[in-house]
C-alpha cells in the first residue's frame, strides 16, 4: 500500500536513524500493538511486549531485507514472536500470577467499546465469526490449515473454503481503504 | 505440467504460511525463499498473504496507551547510549592495544638498532685494537731503528724538478728495517700528488701517496731489501700504478 513510507522508513532504519521509529510508531504502533494484544490478552502484558519489540527491531534493523518481506510482514513476525515468548516467560515463572492475569484478561468488556476502536470493530464485523475465526488461526495463531482444521474440528476442505471467503471479505474491507487512501494521497 | 503440480503441492504444505509468520525452520526458509524466487505463482501467492495478514492485523488495531511512545523511545535511547557507550570503551580499548602494539614495535625496534649499534661499536673497538698494536708495532720498531748505532742516516734532497724536497731516510741493516721522513714537500698543481715506490729484489712496490702537511712528523716504513732502491714521483692525482720514470725528483739507496 505505502510503499513510498516503507522505502523511506527502511531507509532510516538501516542509516540507524531513530526518526525510523517516531514513524514505525505513527503508522505501525496501533496495529502492533493489537496485535500483541490479541496474543497476550492483556494491556500491561501488551504494553511491555510493544516495547520490547520495538527494541528488538531497532536493535535487529540491519538484519531486515525487503526483497524478503514486506516492512509490515517483518514488524509482526518480530511483535508476534516477542508475544508468544513474553506469554511462554510468564506461565513458566509463575503458573498462579498467570492464572490471576488470564482472569483479568477475560474482563476486557469495557475496553472492546473504546470509541476510537468502535471503527476498527465495525470493520471486523463486517468479516463473519466464522471466518475471522479461520483467518485469526491462521494468522494470529500460527496455525497450518490442518492444525486449523483439527483445533477448530472443522474439516480441511471447509477451513480452506471458509479461509478464500474470509479473505474476499478482508479484501473488500481493505480494498475500499486503500482507495480512500489513494485518493487522500492524490489530494495531499 | 509437473512444475504446476510441484507447485500444487508445495502450496498445499503451509510452508508459506508458516514461512509468512516466521515459523519455519532455516532449511525451510531457504525452501521456501528457492519457491517464490523460481515460481511467479509461489510469488504473487506470497504477495497476496502478505497484503492479506496486513489488512487482517489492521482489523484488529488497538490505540496505544498514552506515555507508551515516550516509555518505548527513552529505552531505545538508553540502548543506544549503552551502545555508544560500549563503542566508546571499545575505541579507548583499541587506542590502548594499537599504543600498546605502537610502543611495543618502537622499543623492539630501538633495541635492533642498539643492537646493531653495540655490533659495530665492537668492531671498531677491535679494528681500533688491531689498529693500535699496529702502530705500537711501528713505533716500536721506529725506536729501535732511531736508537740504534748501526742506523744509517741519510739526507734525500729533490732534483731539479723539485729542489725544495728534503726527505731523511733512516736504514738499519742489522734489523732489516728502513723508514723515510719526508720533511719538505714543493707545493704541486692541482692535479699532481707525490708518490713514493720502492724497488726491492727487482720488483717495484708502491709505497702510497705523500701528503704534505700529514706526513711531515711521520716516519714512513720502507720495505727492507738487499741494493733497495726508493724513488718520489710526480703523478696525476690520486696515484698511479706504477711510477712515472721522468717524473722521479729523488731517489734513496739504501
Amino acid at each position: 500500500m505505502s510503499t513510498l513510507l516503507e522505502k523511506h522508513i527502511v531507509e532510516l532504519l538501516h542509516e540507524g536513524n531513530d526518526k525510523a521509529i517516531s514513524l514505525l510508531y505513527e503508522h505501525y504502533g496501533d496495529t502492533l500493538y493489537g496485535v500483541a494484544f490479541k496474543v497476550v490478552r492483556n494491556e500491561e502484558i501488551a504494553q511491555d511486549v510493544l516495547q520490547e519489540s520495538f527494541v528488538k527491531i531497532w536493535n535487529k534493523s540491519h538484519t531486515y531485507d525487503p526483497a524478503k518481506a514486506k516492512l509490515f510482514t517483518w514488524l509482526f513476525r518480530i511483535t508476534r514472536n516477542t508475544a508468544i515468548d513474553k506469554i511462554r516467560s510468564l506461565s513458566n515463572k509463575t503458573d498462579k500470577e498467570i492464572q490471576l492475569d488470564v482472569s483479568d484478561v477475560y474482563n476486557v468488556g469495557k475496553e472492546e467499546i473504546r470509541p476510537e476502536l468502535i471503527d476498527m470493530n465495525k470493520q471486523l464485523d463486517k468479516i463473519e465469526a466464522k471466518y475471522r475465526i479461520v483467518l485469526e488461526a491462521l494468522f494470529f495463531e500460527g496455525m497450518t490449515q490442518q492444525e486449523a482444521s483439527e483445533e477448530l474440528g472443522i474439516p480441511l476442505g471447509t477451513i480452506k473454503s471458509r479461509l478464500k471467503i474470509g479473505l474476499r471479505e478482508l479484501k473488500k474491507i481493505y480494498g475500499a481503504a486503500s482507495l480512500l487512501l489513494f485518493t487522500l494521497m492524490q489530494w495531499l | 505440467m509437473v512444475m504446476k503440480e510441484k507447485v500444487r503441492i508445495f502450496l498445499d504444505t503451509d510452508l508459506l504460511e508458516k514461512y509468512l509468520l516466521g515459523n519455519t525452520t532455516a532449511e525451510e526458509s531457504a525452501r521456501v525463499e528457492r519457491y517464490i524466487a523460481m515460481y511467479p505463482e509461489v510469488r504473487k501467492t506470497y504477495h497476496d498473504l502478505e497484503e492479506n495478514l496486513e489488512a487482517f492485523a489492521r482489523l484488529y488495531s488497538r490505540k496505544t496507551p498514552e506515555g507508551l511512545r515516550e516509555r518505548i523511545f527513552s529505552n531505545i535511547k538508553n540502548q543506544r547510549s549503552g551502545r555508544r557507550r560500549f563503542m566508546r570503551y571499545a575505541i579507548a580499548a583499541s587506542i590502548a592495544a594499537m599504543f600498546f602494539a605502537g610502543s611495543s614495535y618502537f622499543f623492539w625496534n630501538q633495541n635492533q638498532s642498539l643492537q646493531h649499534e653495540n655490533a659495530i661499536v665492537n668492531n671498531k673497538i677491535r679494528v681500533l685494537e688491531a689498529d693500535m698494536k699496529e702502530q705500537l708495532e711501528d713505533v716500536r720498531n721506529q725506536f729501535i731503528v732511531l736508537n740504534n748505532p748501526q742506523t744509517r742516516k741519510y739526507l734525500v734532497n729533490g732534483n731539479q724538478k723539485a729542489r725544495d724536497l728534503k726527505a731523511i731516510a733512516y736504514v738499519n741493516p742489522v734489523k732489516k728495517l728502513s723508514y723515510i721522513n719526508v720533511q719538505n714537500l714543493p707545493q704541486l698543481p692541482e692535479n699532481q700528488c707525490y708518490q713514493m715506490w720502492a724497488e726491492v729484489n727487482g720488483e717495484m712496490v708502491n709505497l702510497g701517496i705523500l701528503r704534505d702537511l700529514d706526513d711531515k712528523d711521520k716516519l714512513m716504513a720502507l720495505p727492507y731489501g738487499e741494493k733497495a732502491m726508493s724513488y718520489i714521483t710526480i703523478e696525476p692525482e690520486g696515484g698511479n700504478t706504477s711510477p712515472t720514470v721522468q717524473n722521479i725528483v729523488a731517489n734513496i739507496k739504501y
